[in-house]
């Protein structure tokens, strides 16, 4: 069983509309945290959120035309009159295709997976449906008993690209990113697909959602509203609950022999991923679980904890989570913490809730190559001055070999992501 | 509400789904199967035609319709009933 590559990405979230904006966006250390503008805030006490803005799935399919007429035709038909999160999935999915490469190797398209991470992922769509029901109920577009299911982002990436391989929606709650990819990952592994997509669902959240979140205490929601691009701040001391995020990522990842086989451009390498549970359904984070996930990744590797250079926190800016995930990083890598750097993208982006390790994954990979950690953006008082946190502008000339990516998710669902350079 | 009201109210729905459509070529003789749309689509015109105008119909009334005008028909026998 061979190595495990990744050879393209595509993202669309808050803060950028590509990988090449999203880069960029980084580095300046940019917020894309506002008062929301797509989601009532009427009986809610959320009132922000990092949404994704100006992006029209329309106009970006526009531009394909030039590349691939056919590509355009179809995923236009397939994509119009569909929900949010197929719309916005469809092109972070396209996006890390044709930056794979895929369009032009003759890959068998029986030997390429997806894989979409997430579940109740059209949770808006279905509310303002149902809202419709109420109405009149005989009004309900027919096309809903399809796109209600996550599933139906399936479906619509399939056939816009003509994936004929294994293919199925892989659920974790907030760490439903990182489970996306340990299923990529052993598909490709195992030989069932040569490459698999996997696909970062944008949680498409609704009034009801952000409404119990914040009743939970669970979202930031109190000295933030009026600056919005604040309230996200993983690490310090004012941190008061996540934020939420609008994104989508999309990865493929490849084994090494058909990657070499077509030449692919490799971004980096999947060494090893772990996942396990808490035996807790509610919401509240485990040390220990968290500990033994990081520590699962590298003893799978036979990596030392002072080999990694690099942490890409789950950080979701929750008390308690911060407190707990820093709690488990030192329990595995103890006098190692001085030299490893350690960042939340989610300071700028919020929380993406499924699509989340997808897009930190990218963002790892991103740093990994440019030479960079990002700034975390509002660590002004940090929780714990032992950790090398980086600071609130950016960290240049950073030599990353090894990287861990986290996700933690209610329920007491624990992953981790061992990443090396190639 | 004319007929010709009514067809134009199809034709715009028409061009909402089946989306790179001319809506200068639609005949009213042609059946929506004729201009591509399949079974969700032929459903989905026909339905956000009656929530335009404000109708609710029974599906097994559109079922006898073989074409756009007898679409038309039934939707303005109803309009003006």
């Amino acid at each position: 069983m061979g190595k495990v590559v990744i050879t393209g990405a595509g993202v669309i979230n808050s803060i950028g509309h590509n990988v090449g904006e999203f880069t960029e966006a980084l580095r300046l250390g940019k917020s894309g945290v506002h008062t929301l503008r797509t989601i009532p805030t009427d009986n809610a006490s959320v009132k922000i959120g990092a949404e994704i803005k100006d992006f029209s799935y329309i106009d970006y399919l526009d531009k394909l035309q030039r590349l691939c007429k056919d590509l355009y035709t179809r995923s236009r038909k397939i994509l119009n009159n569909s929900n949010l999160s197929t719309q916005i999935s469809s092109c972070a999915a396209i996006q890390a295709y044709l930056d794979a490469d895929l369009i032009n190797s003759n890959l068998d398209n029986d030997s390429i997976g997806i894989i979409v991470a997430g579940n109740n992922i059209s949770q808006k769509y279905i509310i303002d449906n149902y809202k419709k029901y109420l109405k009149e109920p005989e009004y309900i577009n027919p096309k809903y008993a399809i796109s209600f299911l996550d599933t139906n982002i399936i479906g619509a990436i399939s056939e816009t690209l003509k994936i004929r391989g294994i293919g199925y929606t892989v659920g974790g709650a907030s760490a439903s990113g990182n489970l996306g990819i340990y299923n990529a990952y052993q598909l490709v592994k195992t030989g069932a697909v040569k490459a698999c997509m996997c696909v970062g669902a944008l949680a498409d959240f609704s009034e009801l959602e952000m409404k119990a979140l914040s009743i939970l205490g669970a979202m930031s929601c109190h000295r933030f509203n009026d600056h919005p691009e604040k309230a996200s701040r993983p690490f310090d001391k004012n941190h008061e609950g996540f934020v939420f995020g609008q994104g989508s990522g999309c990865v493929i990842l490849e084994s090494l022999g058909s990657a070499l086989n077509r030449n692919a451009l490799i971004k980096g390498e999947i060494i090893s991923v772990a996942a396990g549970l808490d035996g807790n359904h509610l919401a509240n984070p485990c040390a220990e679980g968290e500990a033994k996930v990081m520590r699962s990744v590298l003893q799978d590797a036979g990596i030392m904890p002072k080999d990694v250079d690099y942490i890409n926190a789950h950080g979701t800016s929750s008390p308690l989570g911060d407190v707990t995930e820093l709690r488990a990083m030192r329990n595995v890598f103890q006098d190692s913490m001085a030299s490893i750097h350690v960042n939340s993208t989610k300071s700028m982006i919020g929380h993406c809730v499924y699509s989340a390790g997808v897009i930190e994954l990218i963002t790892t990979l991103i740093q990994m190559n440019e030479g960079f950690c990002h700034p975390n953006i509002n660590l002004d008082d940090p929780i714990d001055s032992y950790v090398n946190f980086t600071g609130k502008e950016a960290l240049a000339e950073v030599k990353i070999n090894y990287a861990i990516s986290n996700s933690f998710g209610f329920g007491g669902i624990n992953s981790s992501i061992l990443v090396k350079r190639y | 509400m004319t007929k010709e009201d009514i067809f134009n109210i199809i034709k715009m729905n028409i061009l909402k789904v089946l989306i790179d459509i001319d809506v200068n070529q639609i005949d009213i003789n042609q059946s929506l199967k004729d201009l591509g749309a399949n079974s969700i689509d032929r459903v989905e015109i026909a339905q956000d035609s009656m929530e335009d105008l404000n109708l609710v119909l029974p599906r097994v009334e559109l079922g006898h319709a073989r074409n756009i005008r007898d679409l038309v028909d039934i939707f303005h026998k109803h309009i003006n009933r």
